[in-house]
């Protein structure tokens, strides 16, 4: 029984942790109706600033994300602005997935070529020591994540339904066209909106830095899983996609016990194609105007 | 060869282009051999092999990315599957020259199983489901010790021959890549230039429209995946007894898959040399960069590739190809001459008689959540007739084509067609419809974009004549009686609305139906062309051809109209001879509202 908690707890705070990833592709796409395929690039990204600011300034890594987080909005306002926006009225979405997949590519590659295939170890601060909840160890730096991740939904939640910019983004979403009749600057709108994006994973990665270590390749892990999450989840939904890392941690910590560590992956991509397949909408979908994204 | 003829009456400037395109296309696969011989060093026969092996891996790629507009970036499943099953059967003592075609046919039946499930999914869900297969095989890859031998790989015993397509020398193994690379060309120009790949192309750009034409469109994909995969496995058996090891990492690689996606980006995605292109351009420079830089430079080569990948779909979405077009198709712009008139029969001075039933509708009930949009409709059409269909809007009219050609399946009622042969039968899918000789247009016009009017019509003409040529011959006929001659070679995405609506149904003629359904052709056209159109439908009927038209123009409905059904709120409110029903009160009352009933 003990175990089993215990896994659970893994799972839960696995969950956390994708979920702190997954929040920022989902706002992505859901406004801006862009899959970012990059997204696990910006948390690589992220993850050597974080580092390289911590060891080089001696700071905690969590102090960083002042820093970090801005510099990803940056990156990813960056992005919009230069590679998606001439690409909106593509008459083909091939282009636009595309230009995310070159984006991904480039920025994982500069980080071999600057950083070579080693990796790279951020400072852990203290971080990575147990507390004992219970029966359950669990590491101080998890109990940060899941908490910034749950302060991360709560947050933009409120953003959206609250903030006169929320509804504008709520506003573009529905329809483009009915929004830029009421006065919203669409293009800004989708700027900010994957600047925003780009923060949260930002936020994220600094918070993730000292748990794992940095590697070109990270993102690529963290992306396919966070993928999975958003499409569980129910697209572009926020509460839902934190819900969807939640099952898909706890499914993950499961069956990497019960059924074999090196088959975690193959039950994860399983149940994502199921989803997709049969319940595209998600499990907790809401609905959405993706009419030029899905079926 | 009646094709190349029929080029040269197409357009005598665009010939001279097209040979200089297969001589610049010979030369380049001339030089894939002669290149490497003539300098001989070891080095750049492999850079060579490389250049052969990934334009195949694209081409390949091609048929389902680029023509089927399927985006996988699973691609190396197939690839490695003909990798594991070649060097796994070679250590058993099996040649290579037989894995290739076992890797092949695994990889067929994990292409069905793949890609059958995911055809409803487009564009970026179709891409993420072709990656988490691709992570799926590859953690299978990794588990199954015994099989594939893990994460530490797998070595093939060397044995030297060409049965083993193992050699001390790199001039055979550069004839077997160069080899697999012409298959792959071969088989992509035979796909593009047949029923096949208009049959792909149609289903990418427009998928109901597609199916409204006859297009077993889930079909015609699965053949595309098939094909590709089976070509992909091929290169990847050939690439494995190259590299002499494999391992899951290498061969279920993302990175793999993308860069083969990407090459064919890159030349031109969906043409037949756009793929050899990419990879002729691109896999020097990067290999350069990893021989002469070596460790050093790890990344860069990536790096290179995500960068050209994005300035491509900045400045270049068509590719390079796209740019040769640009050159070469000046002359292939519409000429603009003025539409020849319709040469449509006299209008008969008898009055026309209806022959027999070919159609039964009977007690159709839909439903969408709480919205009862038909209502138990029910008529028949008998041959050689004009049904009119009119109604306020909103009537629920579309509706009840939808389920007249298998696009809606009623929740209640049923739909019978007297085929050919005199039977009735209950065709259920777009595809029975059209077979049975069902042909229908769409309210709002759905042409297939990317391709020239000729093709459009052609996707139709298909119906009745399999081969190109005849199909080609059919389509220009229809189109030279619909007043679109002039238009033949403009893309299909340059017509005018009212160009649009005539090429909508010279698509649907071009399948000589037997029964057709036209929905809203007269709407939004100017008085010549509605008064065109009117003769055009006349002329076709007095070809035996039953019509039902859903319109709104009443000059038209009027004149046409042999009988005419009155739809209101999902219910028929009235049928029969257009001058009774237009001063039936029912009707009066649902377009107007109650007070005009007695004016």
């Amino acid at each position: 029984m003990d175990t089993f908690l215990q896994i659970v707890a893994n799972g839960l705070m696995l969950g956390g942790l994708f979920a702190i990833v997954a929040v920022g592709l989902t706002l992505i796409f859901g406004i801006v109706k862009v899959i970012n395929f990059a997204h696990g690039e910006f948390l690589m990204v992220g993850m050597y600033l974080t580092f390289l600011l911590s060891t080089g300034m001696d700071v905690h890594p969590y102090l960083t994300a002042a820093a970090v987080a801005p510099a990803l909005f940056v990156l990813g306002a960056l992005t919009q602005r230069l590679l998606i926006q001439p690409l909106m009225s593509a008459r083909d979405e091939h282009v636009q997935i595309f230009a995310t997949v070159g984006l991904s590519t480039a920025l994982m590659n500069l980080a071999l070529l600057v950083f070579g295939a080693d990796i790279a170890n951020t400072p852990a601060h203290g971080v990575r020591s147990q507390v004992m909840l219970g029966e359950v160890r669990i590491l101080t730096g998890q109990l940060w994540v899941f908490g910034a991740a749950i302060l991360l939904v709560i947050g933009l939640q409120l953003f959206m339904k609250k903030t006169r910019t929320g509804r504008a983004i709520r506003a573009t979403a529905q329809n483009r066209a009915a929004a830029r009749l009421m006065g919203i600057n669409d293009k800004f709108i989708y700027v900010l909106t994957f600047g925003m994006g780009a923060a949260c994973v930002g936020l994220g990665s600094s918070l993730i830095a000292p748990l794992y270590p940095t590697s070109p390749t990270i993102g690529t892990y963290f992306v396919l899983i966070a993928f999975v999450c958003v499409v569980l989840g129910g697209l572009g939904s926020i509460p839902g996609a934190f819900f969807g890392a939640l099952v898909i941690g706890l499914v993950d910590a499961l069956s990497g016990f019960y059924i074999g560590s090196d088959l975690r992956e193959a039950v994860v991509f399983t149940i994502f194609l199921l989803i997709l397949i049969l319940k595209p909408s998600g499990l907790f979908g809401t609905r959405m105007n993706l009419s030029h994204v899905s079926p | 060869m009646t094709e190349t003829t029929s080029m040269t009456q197409a357009s005598g400037g665009g010939l001279s282009a097209q040979k200089l395109g297969l001589i610049a296309v010979a030369v380049l696969l001339a030089g894939l051999i002669a290149v490497p011989v003539a300098v001989g060093d070891q080095f750049v026969y492999h850079i060579f092999i490389t250049i052969c092996i990934f334009a195949a891996l694209s081409t390949a790629w091609n048929i389902v990315g680029g023509y089927a507009g399927q985006l996988s970036l699973g691609h190396a499943i197939f690839y490695g599957i003909g990798g594991y099953a070649g060097v796994i059967l070679v250590n058993l003592g099996i040649s290579p020259w037989f894995g290739m075609f076992a890797g092949a046919a695994v990889a067929v039946v994990a292409a069905i199983v793949v890609s059958w499930p995911c055809f409803r999914l487009h564009g970026p869900f179709f891409a993420l489901a072709t990656i988490a297969f691709l992570e799926v095989f590859r953690v299978l890859a990794l588990h199954f010790r015994e099989l594939t031998g893990g994460a530490t790989g797998l070595m093939i015993q060397l044995n030297i021959g060409w049965e083993w397509m193992v050699f001390r020398e790199r001039f055979p193994a550069l004839l077997i890549a160069f080899g697999m690379l012409l298959v792959c060309l071969a088989v992509a120009w035979a796909i593009r230039s047949h029923r096949l790949g208009f049959y792909l192309v149609a289903t990418r750009e427009r998928e109901s429209a597609a199916k409204a034409a006859g297009v077993g469109t889930v079909k015609v994909r699965l053949m595309a995946v098939s094909i590709s995969a089976a070509l992909s496995a091929m290169v990847g058996t050939f690439h494995a007894m190259y590299l002499t090891f494999i391992e899951p990492e290498s061969m279920f690689s993302l990175q793999f898959s993308i860069q083969i996606a990407m090459f064919a980006l890159i030349g031109g995605i969906g043409t037949v040399w756009g793929p050899l292109l990419g990879a002729v351009l691109l896999v020097p420079i990067t290999e350069f960069a990893r021989g002469a830089l070596g460790s050093e430079a790890i990344g860069l080569h990536g790096f290179v590739y995500g960068v050209v990948l994005m300035l491509v779909v900045l400045f270049l979405p068509n590719g390079i190809m796209g740019v040769v077009h640009r050159f070469t198709s000046g002359s292939e712009k519409a000429e603009g001459e003025q539409a020849a008139p319709v040469a449509a029969a006299p209008r008969s001075a008898v009055p026309h008689e209806a022959g027999r039933e070919v159609m039964r509708v009977e007690g159709l009930q839909k439903h969408f959540g709480g919205l009862h949009v038909t209502n138990d409709v029910g008529f028949t059409l008998r041959e050689g007739e004009i049904l009119g269909v009119i109604g306020p809007n909103g009537a629920g009219k579309t509706t009840v084509f939808n389920m007249l050609s298998g696009f809606l399946k009623p929740d209640q009622g049923r739909v019978s067609v007297l085929s050919p042969s005199g039977e009735w039968q209950e065709p259920a899918s777009p595809a029975d419809f059209a077979t049975l000789g069902v042909g229908r247009t769409f309210q709002i016009v759905q042409p297939f974009a990317a391709m020239t009017v000729e093709e459009n019509i052609m996707v139709g003409a298909f119906h009745r004549h399999p081969h190109v040529g005849d199909a080609r011959e059919a389509a220009r006929e229809t189109a030279h009686r619909m007043g679109l001659g002039p238009y033949l070679n403009a893309e299909a995405a340059s017509l005018t609305i009212g160009g649009l609506k005539r090429l909508e149904v010279a698509r649907v003629m071009a399948m000589e139906p037997r029964i057709l359904l036209l929905d809203e052709v007269m709407a939004g056209i100017n008085q010549t062309d509605v008064r065109r159109a009117v003769d055009l439908m006349l002329s076709i009927r007095d070809t035996g051809v039953s019509i039902i038209a859903i319109e709104h123009v009443m000059q038209a409905v009027m004149s046409l109209s042999d009988r005419v059904i009155v739809i209101n709120s999902g219910q028929i409110i009235a049928q029969g001879d257009p001058q009774e029903v237009v001063r039936d009160e029912h009707v009066i009352e649902a377009y107007l509202g109650k007070e005009f009933t007695h004016a």
